[in-house]
């Protein structure tokens, strides 16, 4: 909110000058429009490679075939979702958030990532490494990824006009197809109140820019561990599209022992989708690892388990 | 290594100039700089500049009220009362106050007039004197003077206009070797500002 010492004068007629030639100032008339138009122009629903082994089929579409309900896997996230993972420390979030970003510039699709909690040369390491243990050379993929660095300019963090002005000038100049934003907690960080209104404002403009987007949200010490709540309460797996639940869970009994395989004491990580308003999905609770080199993997449902094995 | 945002590259958000933009337009609603000194209420200046920048800040910063009353250096109450007013009430009242002269311009009612000056900008109509001024001189940079005339001739109309309005003003005006009149059909029923005016225009002549 610093004062610049910038022309005020040359300001207000730059605004009116964007005013006059930007077309989607006059919007509230094209708002409203009859159902036929809009399926006329609503995205074909598909999915986008999520990165993340053992997610991509967990949501899909139905079709009847012969009077028969028939799963077909979407193959990814759904395109232009706005995708929110919730979870304690820890859980797997950011691996999951790189994930994503690696695989989907891998594939050509230009990705933005807004980290808000780490340093760019600290994500930049973290996303080479993370590339190098999925097969991916991180070279292939550097001018995909264009990492904006909330976390070392605050004007970034605390105004949100400026973030969103600042991804709409990265989307154009780079051609972007996603954002991530690791994490959206830290834009309203001491001010949960605004929470809603932030994620909201993120949320359209990522409608508006046709953009998958990935948010990490990251939960307070107060929150039921295995639920979509985070800082900021239910505002934000109210505004998204999918939520994402992770958490961690101690075995600390023989049953718990018997059924994740594991000795007392271990810690296993759990995986729900928690909900997600455009496509089908599974609903099942997932065991999730995190290998040693540090890819999140998504398995077994706990039923499945229950069933016998890991 | 990755490809980094430079921080030149950060498009900062300027509320100096929006918050200035609601805060001419704010003085337009209540008749213009003139009005006040008619009145003897030039002291309503200040309130008006601070419920201004408190309105954008909230609308386009996301700011609480804690963070806007830090920034304008008024206490926190001031900054609720300005953020709840009602710009209906104060529309209502607003020509009732303006007739007697107040040193100090009570927070709800600058808030409210700071509300509707932010719904007038955020629907495109700033300020007509100064939007048809900067537009003189865009016009004057590229050479095209029919945005200037058409300005010149719908001043004192109240937006929305319809194109029956507008015609009635500048039918007569040429545009490209064609006459206003002849591009009203093409032109939306109802003109909601200027700035869609100028626009509706240049997209009716192809």
């Amino acid at each position: 909110m610093a004062k610049s010492k910038k022309n005020i004068g040359q300001n207000v007629f730059n605004d009116y000058f964007t005013f006059v030639m930007d077309e989607r100032e006059n919007v509230v008339l094209e708002s409203i429009s009859p159902l036929k138009q809009s399926l006329k122009e609503a995205p074909q629903l598909e999915g986008v490679p999520s990165g993340i082994e053992g997610v991509d089929e967990l949501f899909y579409i139905t079709k009847i075939k012969d009077g028969k309900v028939i799963k077909q896997p979407l193959g990814g996230f759904p395109r232009y979702a706005v995708i929110n993972v919730t979870g304690v420390s820890d859980t797997g979030k950011t691996l999951m958030a790189e994930q994503f970003a690696i695989k989907q510039s891998s594939l050509g699709n230009t990705t933005i990532f807004v980290t808000v909690e780490t340093t760019a040369p600290f994500v930049s390491a973290s996303l080479r490494e993370r590339a190098s243990a999925m097969g991916i050379n991180p070279s292939s993929i550097e001018e995909r990824i264009i990492i904006i660095d909330a976390a070392s300019y605050d004007q970034l963090r605390d105004d949100i006009q400026t973030l969103l002005n600042t991804l709409a000038y990265s989307i154009k100049k780079y051609k972007a197809k996603n954002v991530v934003i690791d994490s959206v907690t830290g834009l309203y960080e001491a001010k949960e109140v605004m929470a809603r209104t932030i994620v909201r404002r993120l949320f359209n403009f990522m409608k508006k820019w046709y953009q998958t987007a990935f948010f990490v949200s990251q939960k307070r010490s107060g929150h039921e561990e295995f639920s979509v709540e985070a800082a900021g309460g239910y505002a934000v797996p109210h505004i998204v599209d999918c939520n994402i639940a992770l958490a961690k869970k101690s075995i600390d009994s023989s049953y718990d022992e018997r059924l994740y395989g594991l000795p007392i004491g271990e810690i296993v990580r759990l995986f729900r989708i928690d909900g997600c308003r455009i496509c089908g999905h599974d609903t099942s609770t997932r065991l999730m690892t995190i290998t040693e080199t540090g890819l999140v993997v998504v398995g077994k449902s706990l039923k499945e388990l229950k069933g016998g094995g890991r | 290594m990755m490809k980094v945002l430079e921080p030149t590259e950060i498009q900062e958000y300027d509320v100096d100039s929006v918050a200035i933009r609601v805060f001419l337009k704010a003085l337009e609603i209540i008749g213009g700089p003139r009005k006040l000194i008619e009145f003897r209420n030039l002291t309503w200046l200040p309130s008006l500049m601070s419920a201004s920048y408190a309105v954008v800040l909230l609308h386009e910063s996301a700011k609480t009220e804690d963070e806007i009353a830090q920034f304008l250096g008024i206490a926190r109450n001031t900054v609720r009362n300005i953020l709840r007013a009602d710009p209906e009430l104060v529309k209502q009242r607003l020509s009732g106050e303006l007739e007697t002269p107040k040193k100090t311009l009570k927070a709800h009612t600058a808030g409210g007039l700071a509300k509707l000056a932010y719904q007038e900008i955020k629907e495109g109509r700033d300020y007509l004197e100064l939007f048809s001024h900067y537009i003189q001189t865009t016009s004057e940079i590229y050479g095209v003077f029919w945005p200037i005339e058409i300005l010149r001739r719908i001043k004192g109309l109240d937006f929305p206009i319809t194109v029956e309005q507008l015609l009635e003003r500048a039918a007569d005006i040429s545009i490209e070797d064609k006459k206003l009149s002849e591009l009203g059909e093409r032109l939306p029923k109802e003109i909601k500002s200027p700035s869609q005016l100028l626009k509706a225009i240049k997209e009716a002549l192809g």
